[in-house]
C-alpha cells in the first residue's frame, strides 16, 4: 500500500461523510440512521468482529489438520 | 412426439451430450458451445404458457412451462453454459464435455418443468451428470468426494421425491405452484429436498466438500447450476415462507465465517456461494414482488460473478498446480490480466457500486426495508463485509500479493480461458452500469432505482473501513495448511466405523461361517469315505495287527460275496 492509496481511500470516505451530513441529514428509514457515520463504524467494527470471531471458532473446533479424515 | 421433444431447450443439451461422442475430437469444443447457443435462442424466443404436454400414467406432464421467472433463469443457465464452454475450449476430455452438457440440460429442464415428475427427473439428471465433473479430476480425494457428493444428492432427491409423493397422496396437484406456508409432512420433505440443493446448513456440506475437488472447468459449471436451479425451485414453491428469512441470514453469516477460515481458494469461493445464496433465501422468505425480483436478480448476477471467480481460481490452479493459500503468493506480476478480471468479480460480489452485485443486493435490502426487517438488513450487511474480506481481499492478497511461501512454476494460461473470463467481467460491468437491462427481464415489473446517494454512502463507508480493518488485522486470518470441519464430519468421521459395522463385520461373519461349514463338510465326507473302519476297528491278534479295511484281495472277495448273498436274501424275503 502506497501513501496515495490511503489518500484516495480517505478522500472517498470524506466525500461519503460529507454527503451523509448534507444530503442525508434528515434521512431516517432505519433506526441506525441517527447514528453519525454508522456505516463506517459498521464496516470497521464488523470487519474486526468477523476476523476475531472466525479466528476463535477456528481455534475451538473448526480448523483441523489436513489428514484429519485419513487418520 | 419425438420431434416435439426437440422444442425443449433441456433436451437439446442432453441430446448434445449424446451427439458429442459421435463427432471428431477437433470439432467437439465448438459443438459444445453450439448446443447452449441454440438453447439460448430457443429460451429467448419461446412464447409464454404451457407449451408441451405428454400423458404419463393418469397424469398429464407439463414439459415446457414458460413464464417470466423461468425465462430469466433459462437465459442465465444457457449463457453460463456458453461461457463455461469457452473456458473449457482447450479440454479434450469427452466425459467432462458430455456430462457438463447433460448437467446444464438438467438445470434447464428443472427450470422449464411444469410438474413435479418432470422436475424430479431433471433434478436427478443434474446430480448424476455433475458427479462426473468431480471424478474427472482423477485424484484419490476427488474419487471419494464425488461418491459422497452423489450419495448426498441421492439422499436429497429421495427427500424431495418423498415430499412429492406425500403431496400427491394428500390431494395436492402435480403442477408446480407456490405452496401455502403449512408445516405438513409433504411440505417439510419437499422443503428439505430443495434446501439440500440450495446448500442450507446443516445440509450444505456437500458443496464445500466437492467443489474444491472438482476439475478446473467442472467447478465453473457446478458453481452456477445446482444451487441456483434449487433457488429457482424455492422461488416457485416456497415464496413468503417466513422461516426462510432467518434461514437465509444464518446461511449468509455461516458461509462467511467458514470462507474466512478456508485455506483452499476454491473452498473460500464455495463457502461464499452458501453466503450469497443466503441473501436469495432471505428474499424468498419475504415473498413480496420486490423481494422475489431481488432473489431472481441476485441469482442471475451471482451466477455471472461467481463463475468468473471460479474461472480465475481455476486459472491460478492451472498455472501453479496448487490451490492452497499456504503455498501461493508472490506472483502478482506474472498474471496481471487474471488479477484484474478476478477483481471485477470480487468487487461485484462485495456490492461495489456500478458492478452487478450492487444492483441486486440493494434490491434485496430494499425489500427487507419495506418489510421493516431491520436486523436481517444489518446481519446481511455484516455478511457483505465478510464477503469483501474473504473474496475481495483475503483471497487475492494471499494468492498473488503476499510474500512468496514456496517456489512456484507459473505456466501460461490458454487464451480461451481468458476470453471466457473477459466475457464474464463484461457482463458484471454491463449489468452494473445498466441495471435496466436486467430489471426489464425480471418476473415482476419494477421501477426500482439502485443508484441513490444513500446506497453510495452506505457501500463506500463499509468497503473503505472494511479494507482498513483487513489491512491492519490481516495477520489474524488463517492461511495455514488446515481443513475446516463442517457438518460432513457426521458422515465422514464415522465412515470407518460404519464400514466396519456394516461391511466388514458381516463380511467376517460370513467368512467365518463359510469356514466352519466347509470344515464340517470335509469331516463328514472323510467320515463317509470308509465307514466300515468304524464298525470293524483295527485290533491286534496274536501279536499282529489286523486292520478292518486291510483284508487281502481274496478275503475281500469272500466278504463281498457274503454281503451280496445277504442282499439277495433280503430281496427274496421282502418282495
Amino acid at each position: 500500500m502506497k501513501t496515495w492509496h490511503w489518500i484516495a481511500l480517505g478522500t472517498l470516505l470524506i466525500v461519503s461523510l460529507i454527503l451523509e451530513f448534507t444530503y442525508l441529514a434528515d434521512y431516517a428509514s432505519h433506526w441506525w440512521n441517527h447514528v453519525p457515520a454508522f456505516y463506517a463504524l459498521l464496516g470497521g467494527l464488523g470487519c474486526a468482529v468477523l476476523i476475531f470471531v472466525s479466528k476463535g471458532l477456528g481455534k475451538i473446533f473448526i480448523l483441523s489438520d489436513e489428514d484429519y479424515y485419513d487418520r | 412426439m419425438i420431434v416435439e421433444l426437440l422444442s425443449i431447450p433441456a433436451i437439446i443439451l442432453i441430446l448434445g451430450a449424446f451427439v458429442l461422442p459421435l463427432l471428431p475430437e477437433r470439432i467437439r469444443s465448438t459443438a459444445f458451445i453450439t448446443f447452449p447457443l441454440l438453447a439460448l435462442a430457443m429460451v429467448w424466443t419461446m412464447p409464454e404458457g404451457n407449451l408441451l404436454q405428454t400423458p404419463f400414467a393418469s397424469y398429464e406432464l407439463q414439459l415446457l412451462a414458460v413464464d417470466g421467472l423461468s425465462r430469466i433463469f433459462g437465459i442465465i443457465f444457457s449463457l453460463i453454459t456458453i461461457i463455461g464452454g469457452i473456458y473449457a475450449f482447450h479440454i479434450k476430455d469427452l466425459g467432462q464435455q458430455s456430462s457438463a452438457l447433460a448437467y446444464a440440460g438438467g438445470a434447464l429442464g428443472v427450470t422449464f418443468a411444469g410438474d413435479f415428475f418432470t422436475l424430479f427427473i431433471f433434478w436427478e439428471i443434474m446430480a448424476a451428470a455433475s458427479s462426473y465433473l468431480i471424478w474427472a479430476r482423477e485424484t484419490k480425494e476427488s474419487d471419494k468426494a464425488g461418491m459422497r457428493y452423489l450419495l448426498v444428492h441421492i439422499f436429497g432427491g429421495g427427500l424431495l421425491f418423498t415430499g412429492i409423493l406425500l403431496h400427491l397422496t394428500s390431494g395436492g396437484s402435480l403442477m408446480i405452484e407456490s405452496i401455502e406456508p403449512a408445516y405438513t409432512a409433504a411440505n417439510i420433505f419437499m422443503l428439505l429436498g430443495v434446501a439440500l440443493n440450495t446448500a442450507v446448513p446443516p445440509l450444505h456440506a456437500w458443496l464445500a466438500d466437492a467443489y474444491p475437488k472438482a476439475t478446473i472447468t467442472g467447478a465453473v459449471f457446478m458453481s452456477a447450476l445446482t444451487t441456483k436451479s434449487a433457488v429457482y425451485v424455492m422461488i416457485r414453491l416456497f415464496p413468503g415462507w417466513e422461516i426462510l428469512i432467518w434461514v437465509g441470514v444464518v446461511m449468509a453469516i455461516y458461509g462467511t465465517i467458514y470462507a474466512l477460515l478456508a485455506n483452499d481458494i476454491r473452498e473460500i469461493l464455495a463457502y461464499s456461494i452458501i453466503s450469497q445464496i443466503g441473501y436469495m433465501v432471505t428474499a424468498i422468505g419475504i415473498g413480496s414482488e420486490l423481494a422475489l425480483n431481488g432473489a431472481t436478480a441476485h441469482a442471475f448476477n451471482h451466477i455471472i460473478y461467481k463463475s468468473l471467480l471460479f474461472m480465475a481460481a481455476g486459472a491460478v490452479i492451472h498455472a501453479t498446480g496448487t490451490s492452497k493459500l499456504s503455498e501461493l503468493g508472490g506472483f502478482a506480476k506474472k498474471m496481471p490480466l487474471i488479477i484484474g478480471l478476478y477483481m471485477v468479480g470480487a468487487l461485484s460480489i462485495s456490492g461495489m457500486p456500478f458492478l452487478n452485485g450492487f444492483v441486486s443486493k440493494t434490491m434485496i435490502s430494499g425489500a427487507l426495508g419495506d418489510a421493516h426487517l431491520e436486523w436481517p438488513i444489518l446481519l446481511l450487511l455484516i455478511a457483505t463485509i465478510g464477503t469483501f474480506l474473504h473474496t475481495g481481499l483475503k483471497l487475492p492478497y494471499f494468492t498473488w500479493f503476499a510474500e512468496k511461501k514456496s517456489e512456484l512454476e507459473v505456466s501460461s494460461i490458454p487464451t480461451n480461458m481468458k476470453v471466457a473470463m473477459g466475457i464474464g467481467a463484461f457482463f458484471c460491468i454491463l449489468f452494473g452500469l445498466a441495471p435496466q437491462l436486467l430489471y426489464s427481464q425480471l418476473p415482476y415489473p419494477t421501477d426500482f432505482k439502485p443508484f441513490s446517494i444513500y446506497n453510495f454512502v452506505e457501500m463506500t463507508q463499509i468497503l473503505v473501513l472494511a479494507f482498513a480493518g483487513f489491512w491492519f488485522l490481516k495477520k489474524h486470518l488463517n492461511i495455514s495448511s488446515t481443513i475446516s470441519l463442517d457438518t460432513d464430519w457426521f458422515y465422514r468421521r464415522p465412515a470407518d466405523l460404519v464400514q466396519k459395522a456394516f461391511v466388514q463385520a458381516p463380511n467376517n461373519l460370513f467368512g467365518f461361517t463359510e469356514d466352519i461349514t466347509l470344515k464340517l463338510a470335509n469331516k463328514l465326507s472323510a467320515l463317509s469315505k470308509n465307514p466300515i473302519r468304524y464298525m470293524l476297528p483295527a485290533f491286534t491278534s496274536e501279536g499282529r495287527e489286523v486292520k478292518s479295511d486291510g483284508f487281502t484281495a481274496s478275503m475281500s472277495a469272500a466278504l463281498a460275496f457274503i454281503l451280496f448273498g445277504f442282499l439277495v436274501a433280503i430281496l427274496v424275503v421282502f418282495l
